[in-house]
């Protein structure tokens, strides 16, 4: 061995930061290849977390799997709700409001009142039944048709059904105002009650929602967290040895924040997987229950910006639950 | 290179690690710690390392105030040096190459450089062939020459060891040391803490001897 072979000592024998010695290199050459050592101490990083669990299946997949089926609980219930919400129609409709018509308007004008009603910027349809139309129906439902064929003159009102673009009370009572004050209508009609047992309902299904969520979410951050805590317990002696070469808090937190983002990205993909499976396999028993009601209803599938943002939500949340783990035991790794 | 000045370490039970020694180590100079165990030469490197703060005095690493560095500062401070331990500290799921590889990683350098730099250092210690190979399938003596070219691959202006010869029979243990010496004629400074007296007294460096925490010798050159 040559002594002249060996590495140099830096000439001053003064600690600066940076040892890089490429005294050829111009500056904007050095910047490029420090940028191409960034993104490939990166890319290192991503391959070595994405080795480690390829190297054991069975417990990343487990791991993934667990967290998938926590996310698909909350997006799961969501997209049944959105379902039911599409079965009923729209709920403003259940919000309709009748507005009953002077016996003595015609039908003409009737018509020129729900023109009018449907320009109005929180409406949005109108629908006139006539006075004959109105007979018909009572005909057709109450079973009093032959009864109702003696009486001289039509009793009923013609109506104009309004479907408002907001269900909230307050607007909803002010907009009945304001048609029952238009010429030609008798009476405005709403059902308030129904509107706010609706909207208490929907209120009480989004908070259900939101707070199982809250809670989910809790519990993938700790799943995560106590994950990434067995790798960072696995790879102790490693970390004291990258702290005292020179390894930054951030060199270290890197593999573990790729690894958290991945079994993200898996719960994600199972996650959508599961929900587009679980609702398909229901759909058939949903599909032939509807068809029993004469309906050609069917559940909707996982909508794919649904999907896409179930996974991004997955990824981050895998990021988030590594940071706090890797945050918690840095402290711990100082070199002994 | 390096200057204590009173520098003192009282832990937290009480124990006196080190009482305000004071000592300067010039550039280039290869220098031997030795005592007894427990006399403090462990401390003494974890002081410079930074894995330690004295709790009085002053310690100077190339005019840089290492007593007083933030934590932030501290991975910067360690890529300036390389430490070689008595249990070699290699990780045994990755090949040699890579093992001496991770200091320039750290630093972030080119591909090339890396290797380059790797290649230069294993076939300056004799084990260009075993690169591919991981440190456990390599001898004692080996893996000792593979911590010592992770060691200096970076060219740190500063080299410590820590009972570098602890585990090796006195061929072995003579053959790291003139490793050391090669090293250090190249311009790095080099300091050694080790208890082995007999080895040391063949080689003709500066010796300072701790004795329960205190400077007891202090010796240019010993003959």
């Amino acid at each position: 061995m040559s002594a002249n072979d060996l590495p140099r000592g830096d000439e001053e024998g003064t600690p600066q930061r940076n040892t890089r010695e490429r005294p050829d290199d111009n500056e904007h050459q050095d910047h490029s290849a420090s940028l191409s050592a960034y993104a490939e101490n990166h890319r290192a990083s991503l391959m070595d977390s994405l080795h480690r669990l390829v190297s054991h299946p069975f417990g990343s997949f487990f791991t993934c799997l667990v967290m998938g089926i926590t996310l698909s609980l909350p997006m799961g219930l969501s997209l049944l709700l959105g379902n039911v919400e599409r079965l009923g129609g729209s709920w403003q409709r259940a919000a309709q409001i009748s507005l009953f018509l002077d016996l003595k308007a015609s039908e003409a004008q009737g018509q020129d009142l729900r023109e009018q009603i449907e320009k109005m910027p929180d409406v949005i349809e109108a629908q006139l039944i006539s006075r004959d139309d109105a007979l018909k129906e009572l005909q057709e439902q109450s079973g009093l048709g032959e009864a109702l064929k003696e009486l001289p003159d039509n009793p009923l009102p013609a109506v104009i059904s309004v479907t408002p673009k907001q269900i909230d009370k307050a607007q909803l009572d002010a907009l009945r105002q304001r048609l029952s004050e238009l010429p030609g209508v008798q009476q405005a009609q709403l059902d308030l009650v129904w509107v706010e047992r609706l909207s208490a309902i929907l209120k009480l299904g989004d908070r259900f929602v939101f707070g199982l969520t809250l809670l989910l979410v809790l519990t993938l951050l700790l799943v995560i967290g106590n994950t990434i805590r067995l790798h960072i317990e696995n790879r102790r002696n490693e970390i004291e040895v990258i702290k005292l070469v020179g390894g930054t808090d951030g060199y270290v937190r890197r593999p573990f924040l790729y690894m958290g983002a991945l079994y993200g990205l898996g719960a994600g993909i199972l996650s959508w997987a599961l929900l587009a499976f679980g609702l398909d396999w229901l759909n058939s028993s949903v599909v032939n229950l509807a068809g029993l009601y004469g309906s050609d209803f069917g559940l909707a599938g996982v909508p794919v910006d649904d999907g896409l943002s179930l996974t991004v939500g997955a990824v981050l949340l895998g990021w988030i639950g590594a940071w706090l783990a890797v945050a918690r035991h840095l402290r711990e790794l100082a070199p002994r | 290179m390096i200057r204590f000045e009173q520098v003192g370490k009282r832990y937290s039970n009480g124990h006196v690690g080190l009482h305000e020694i004071s000592f300067r180590v010039p550039r280039g100079e290869i220098m031997f710690v030795t005592g007894h165990s427990g006399a403090g030469k462990s401390t003494l490197l974890r002081l410079i390392l930074a894995m330690e703060r004295p709790t009085s005095g002053k310690l100077l690493l190339g005019g840089q105030d290492v007593s007083r560095i933030s934590t932030a500062q501290i991975p910067f401070l360690r890529r300036q040096i390389g430490v070689v331990f008595q249990n070699h500290q290699l990780l045994d799921d990755r090949s040699v190459f890579e093992n001496v590889a991770l200091p320039m990683q750290i630093l972030g350098l080119p591909k090339a450089d890396i290797a380059y730099r790797v290649e230069a250092a294993l076939d300056r210690v004799n084990l260009k062939e075993k690169a591919e190979d991981r440190p456990s399938d390599l001898s004692t003596g080996q893996q000792q020459r593979v911590g010592i070219a992770r060691a200096v691959v970076h060219r740190p202006a500063l080299l410590l060891a820590d009972e570098p010869t602890g585990n090796l029979d006195p061929r072995l243990a003579s053959e790291i040391m003139s490793v050391f010496e090669d090293i250090n004629r190249l311009g790095t400074t080099v300091l050694i803490a080790s208890h082995d007296l007999a080895l040391i007294a063949r080689m003709r460096h500066r010796m300072i001897t701790l004795q329960r925490g205190r400077i007891i010798a202090d010796r240019e050159e010993n003959a």
